[in-house]
């Protein structure tokens, strides 16, 4: 590892967790960056969890190491205010008031109460905060769960699957608050199945498939590697036009005879060779892979994961965060 | 439901950091916060009080040091402080709060400390409240039957009644161990009592069935439920001193806590 600012940065180094000859995870590597949402995606049992369970100190690594700031999470003197961790909603003693549960929660730091009011402003749970935690629903337990974590004003995130449950306001509200603690230079790490919210919150992307790491990238540069850009174009002669076009590097599909899905190259040399020709073109849509058809393709092998590097400096390249959806 | 809105943070929140000045408040928030705290205690009080006020009303005369119609009770009370230092620690795990604990201070043998201190001084406390309050209640009761108080010798008023708060602080903090050490609140339950009343009684059938063995005999004078009479009212009939008798009862509750700990600070949570 190059000698770089730890700063508020999580970093893996030959992580691993087995129980018995069951291994859930295997020698993982990874940094996540402070300014930036990393997002944590995998299937069920492929290891976020765990990974994430070991990053604060509740499982014990079988092997390597894994620090936040350059610490392991039990030499953090101030845990709360470093690291905010949402592992599960089901992180609350049953019987007690969301608001004393964050009260002693908060008394661990000296937190004021003021903050604990704060927090439960913030996560819009004031109306039950006297209530049994017990009856909360998974989208109040959730947002009570995501109170905790704010208590410290932490610069370091961990959300494992914070929209689970969530109704569509609060999803937003999750997406805006990533978003806006990334842009002041937070470090997050969120896990989440839903592959469209990945993809509109998260910046750089660790896939994670059998313990292992099947990809570390932005999300931009894993969508390029994994999925391929096609235009669909209409025309009256379309089987003309797929003459036109046809050549090395482009493979050309015809669904029916006005139809052609076109890949290899740009809509505009399609339009382009087309105008030349004379030929009418009723459309000419280029279309893009999603951040799922990139998932499915790194995930989809059942049998045996493959294994695909993202070229390096498109991963530099897109390494910026990107401000939009930054403002709450 | 109120909208959520995603803004900074206005208080501040610096200077925070974890002690166990503060993990001791943290515990106690938690432990007077929830039900089962409460019930435990006034489970305790209505049979302490209810028990004194029977023995009082019906102490032979001539009976040795009447305080023992308020401490006697211990040995049906003791259970309680057992079980609710169980479920301070089991109800963490089964609700997965313990999570929560651990992620606040990752350092697991103040998480232990400050639990069992906080425990352990609130049966102390509440202990102490209630067989005052139980003193209270019998003082006319034994007087009218001509054994009062003889409140000039504190050896027969408040140091049995310290003894008494104090053996069920040390029960109290055996259930804390045992709770970090099985995690699962049946069984911790079941092991908590299986000390305090099972094994006496098994100890004393053997015994009975086999009287050659007199190492067995001996063991049980060394059981929790044994050596706390010894300690709370100490006199020359019972079979250990109070000093031997402290000593194992602390003996109890540092082993559990030991095996606790070894369990809490090498297992996941």
């Amino acid at each position: 590892m190059p000698k770089r600012s730890v700063e508020d940065m999580i970093t893996a180094e030959g992580l691993s967790k087995r129980y018995g000859d069951k291994t859930a995870v295997d020698n993982v590597s990874f940094t996540v960056r402070p300014g930036l949402v990393t997002g944590f995606l995998g299937p069920n049992g492929a290891g976020k969890s765990t990974t994430m369970r070991m990053i604060v100190g509740l499982d014990r690594p079988s092997a390597g190491t894994v620090t936040i700031n350059g610490a392991p999470y039990s030499k953090l003197k101030s845990p709360l205010s470093e690291v905010g961790v949402l592992l599960d909603a089901k992180a609350v003693h049953t019987g007690r008031s969301a608001r004393n549960h964050l009260r002693a929660m908060a008394a661990t730091h000296g937190i004021p109460s003021a903050r604990v009011d704060e927090v439960i402003d913030i996560a819009g749970i004031g109306s039950v905060a006297g209530k049994r935690a017990g009856g909360f629903s998974l989208g109040m337990g959730q947002r009570l769960g995501i109170a905790a974590a704010l208590l410290g004003d932490p610069h370091t995130l961990i959300l494992d699957e914070p929209v689970n449950g969530l109704d569509p306001e609060g999803v937003r509200w999750v997406r805006q608050f990533v978003r806006h603690a990334a842009s002041e230079g937070r470090t997050v790490l969120l896990s989440s199945h839903l592959m469209s919210e990945m993809s509109q919150t998260a910046d750089h992307v660790i896939v994670l498939g059998r313990g292992k790491v099947l990809a570390d990238a932005p999300l931009p540069a894993l969508v390029r590697a994994w999925t391929t850009a096609r235009v669909h174009v209409r025309s009256p002669r379309a089987a003309e036009l797929a003459d036109a076009v046809s050549g090395r590097e482009v493979e050309v599909v015809s669904s029916d005879q006005f139809t052609l899905d076109v890949t290899g190259l740009p809509a505009s040399r399609i339009g382009d060779i087309a105008a030349e020709r004379g030929i009418a073109v009723h459309e000419l849509t280029p279309t893009s892979g999603s951040l799922e058809d990139a998932y499915l393709a790194l995930t989809g092998d059942a049998v045996e994961y493959r294994n695909r590097a993202v070229p390096q400096d498109a991963a530099q390249q897109a390494a910026q965060p990107t401000p939009e959806e930054v403002r709450a | 439901m109120t909208a959520i809105q995603a803004r900074a943070t206005h208080v501040h929140t610096s200077s925070s950091h974890v002690s166990f000045g503060r993990q001791l408040r943290s515990e106690l928030i938690k432990l007077l916060s929830v039900r089962g705290t409460w019930w435990s205690v006034a489970i305790v009080a209505v049979l302490t009080i209810g028990v004194a006020v029977l023995f009082a009303a019906n102490l032979p005369t001539g009976m040795g040091n009447p305080i023992m119609v308020i401490v006697s009770p211990v040995q049906f009370t003791m259970l309680l402080a057992g079980i609710l230092g169980v479920i301070s620690v089991t109800g963490e795990y089964s609700t997965g709060m313990i999570r929560s604990t651990l992620t606040a201070n990752p350092v697991r043998g103040g998480v232990l400390a400050a639990k069992a201190a906080v425990l352990g001084a609130f049966l102390f406390v509440i202990s102490l409240v209630i067989f005052l309050v139980a003193t209270v209640i019998v003082m006319p009761i034994l007087a009218s039957n001509g054994t009062p108080f003889d409140l000039a010798d504190p050896s027969a008023t408040i140091l049995p009644i310290l003894a008494a708060s104090a053996s069920m602080a040390l029960f109290a903090l055996l259930g804390v161990g045992i709770g970090f050490l099985l995690r699962s609140g049946a069984g911790a339950i079941a092991v908590t009592v299986g000390i305090i009343f099972v094994l006496p009684v098994i100890l004393t059938l053997l015994s009975a069935f086999l009287p050659d063995l007199t190492w067995l005999i001996d063991a049980a004078d060394y059981l929790p439920a044994s050596v706390a009479p010894a300690a709370i009212l100490p006199d020359e009939n019972q079979p250990i001193s109070a000093p031997v008798a402290w000593l194992t009862l602390g003996a109890w509750a540092a082993a559990a806590l030991a095996a606790g700990w070894a369990v809490l600070r090498t297992r996941d949570a």
